[in-house]
């Protein structure tokens, strides 16, 4: 199977995560966001270039399904995330699962100081997350990430 | 695997996706005024060079309009002008038919009103050398025209041909001083003599002189004086002209001027006569 394929298929089950989240929690988005763990993942396994790619893709289903009236800040984000963990990834040995949470967490702050930003920037209104909320939902997709990792490493049997 | 793409295509890539992330997100964004802020950002950046490029589309348009304006303008005078010049030469020519066929209108009344056979011709030249005055006519013998033929135009006597060739004759005018014309006052019935005066006399060098009529003779100015046939020339009843000025003389006979009827100095066409056929009457144009 091809890169794209399990990329994609990881992006698809993102988004059957993210829509039963919706069903348990009023505001999954605040404490968990699958598609960056689909980023993170790809560009440490892949690199940088399969980072943003994952990342671009990623960031416009949760754009277009789970997004604001604005297409493309989750996106370009995300494009960002990835490329930098992809760039860290091949600069760094991020194979344990501190360090691939610790950097799940990083992306995580990353992504989100980068998307308020990038809402100031076009002066679109968008509601900010506290730095315990930030800190709560970095924390949780560390977790969950670090877990779903290992689950992926053992089905794909490959380690980035 | 991680290096599997070289790091500068993926930072190119990197920068082509952001731009292109920007672009996307800038045209959703309400910029104000009710455009986007990708159509805003690129109003700002390109109005200015669309104002730049405009300016000089415009002033390059404008010159080009101005160019070909002013090339219309002169092509269009250059035209108008060549039209005013053609319709000059045809409102001339117009005039110069019109005036030909008052001439020919005249002159085909008196060629009625004459019991005469006459023929028409053109005056070509006048006045060859100076010390004569003569005129040259288009029609000779070939077409009738004989020697001593009097010539006369609608408003009186001309003169007599005095050269025939075959298709020119030379005329001699009453005004040469060598001419002579016997004729009679219309209205006293006193005969006489006119011809030309020799340059240098008296009164008007382009009148006539009416010779040998006796002092107490009944002439008065403004009496018309015709033609009377003695001279076995021209036909009796031409007007040759009128009476202006009657003087005392210096013998027998009286200073008598006459001014010619016919215009010399304007004649364009004149009838010869080819064979009389009856006594004349004078015309009503002469009249």
């Amino acid at each position: 199977m091809s890169r794209a394929f399990w990329t994609g298929l990881a992006i698809a089950g993102a988004v059957l995560v993210e829509t039963a989240l919706t069903y348990l929690v009023a505001s999954p988005g605040r404490y968990l966001d699958p598609f960056l763990l689909v980023t993170v993942y790809c560009a440490l396994a892949g690199g940088e270039t399969h980072g943003m790619l994952a990342g671009a893709a990623a960031g416009w289903v949760q754009d277009v399904l789970f997004g604001g009236r604005v297409l493309g800040l989750s996106s370009l984000s995300k494009l960002v995330v990835g490329f930098g963990v992809g760039l860290a990834g091949g600069r760094f040995m991020i194979a344990g699962a501190a360090a691939r949470a610790l950097v799940i967490l990083l992306a995580t702050v990353a992504d989100a100081l980068l998307l308020q930003w990038l809402a100031s920037v076009f002066s679109l209104p968008a509601t900010g997350l506290s730095p315990l909320a930030l800190v709560s939902r970095a924390t949780l997709n560390a977790l969950v990430g670090g877990l779903a990792f290992a689950l992926a490493d053992r089905r794909l049997g490959s380690r980035p | 695997m991680a290096l599997a793409v070289p790091a500068r295509r993926s930072r190119l890539l990197l920068a082509g996706l952001v731009l292109v992330h920007l672009a996307v997100i800038s045209h959703q964004v309400d910029g104000g005024g009710g455009v986007s802020l990708l159509q805003r950002g690129l109003l700002a950046v390109l109005s200015p060079l669309q104002r730049g490029v405009g300016a000089i589309v415009g002033g390059v348009g404008e010159a080009w309009r101005g160019w070909a304006f002013h090339r219309k303008t002169y092509q269009e005078n250059r035209r108008l002008e060549q039209r005013v010049r053609r319709l000059e030469t045809e409102l001339q020519e117009s005039s110069a038919r019109a005036q030909d066929g008052v001439r020919l209108r005249e002159l085909l009344d008196l060629r009625r009103a004459v019991p005469m056979e006459t023929v028409a011709a053109e005056v070509v030249s006048r006045d060859g050398v100076p010390w004569f005055r003569s005129l040259t006519i288009d029609k000779g013998d070939a077409d009738g025209v004989v020697l001593d033929a009097p010539v006369m135009c609608p408003t009186g006597v001309v003169g007599r041909v005095f050269a025939v060739g075959p298709h020119a004759a030379r005329v001699q005018v009453l005004l040469d001083r060598d001419s002579g014309a016997g004729v009679l006052v219309e209205r006293s019935r006193v005969p006489g003599v006119v011809s030309g005066q020799v340059s240098g006399q008296a009164s008007g060098a382009e009148d006539l002189v009416l010779e040998y009529v006796p002092e107490r003779s009944d002439v008065m100015v403004g009496d018309v004086v015709v033609t009377s046939g003695l001279d076995r020339i021209y036909p009796k009843g031409l007007v040759v002209g009128r009476v202006r000025y009657v003087g005392k003389g210096s013998g027998l006979f009286r200073d008598i001027r006459v001014e010619p009827s016919a215009r010399f100095d304007r004649l364009e066409e004149v009838l010869v006569v080819r064979q009389a056929r009856e006594p004349l009457e004078t015309p009503r144009s002469v009249q």
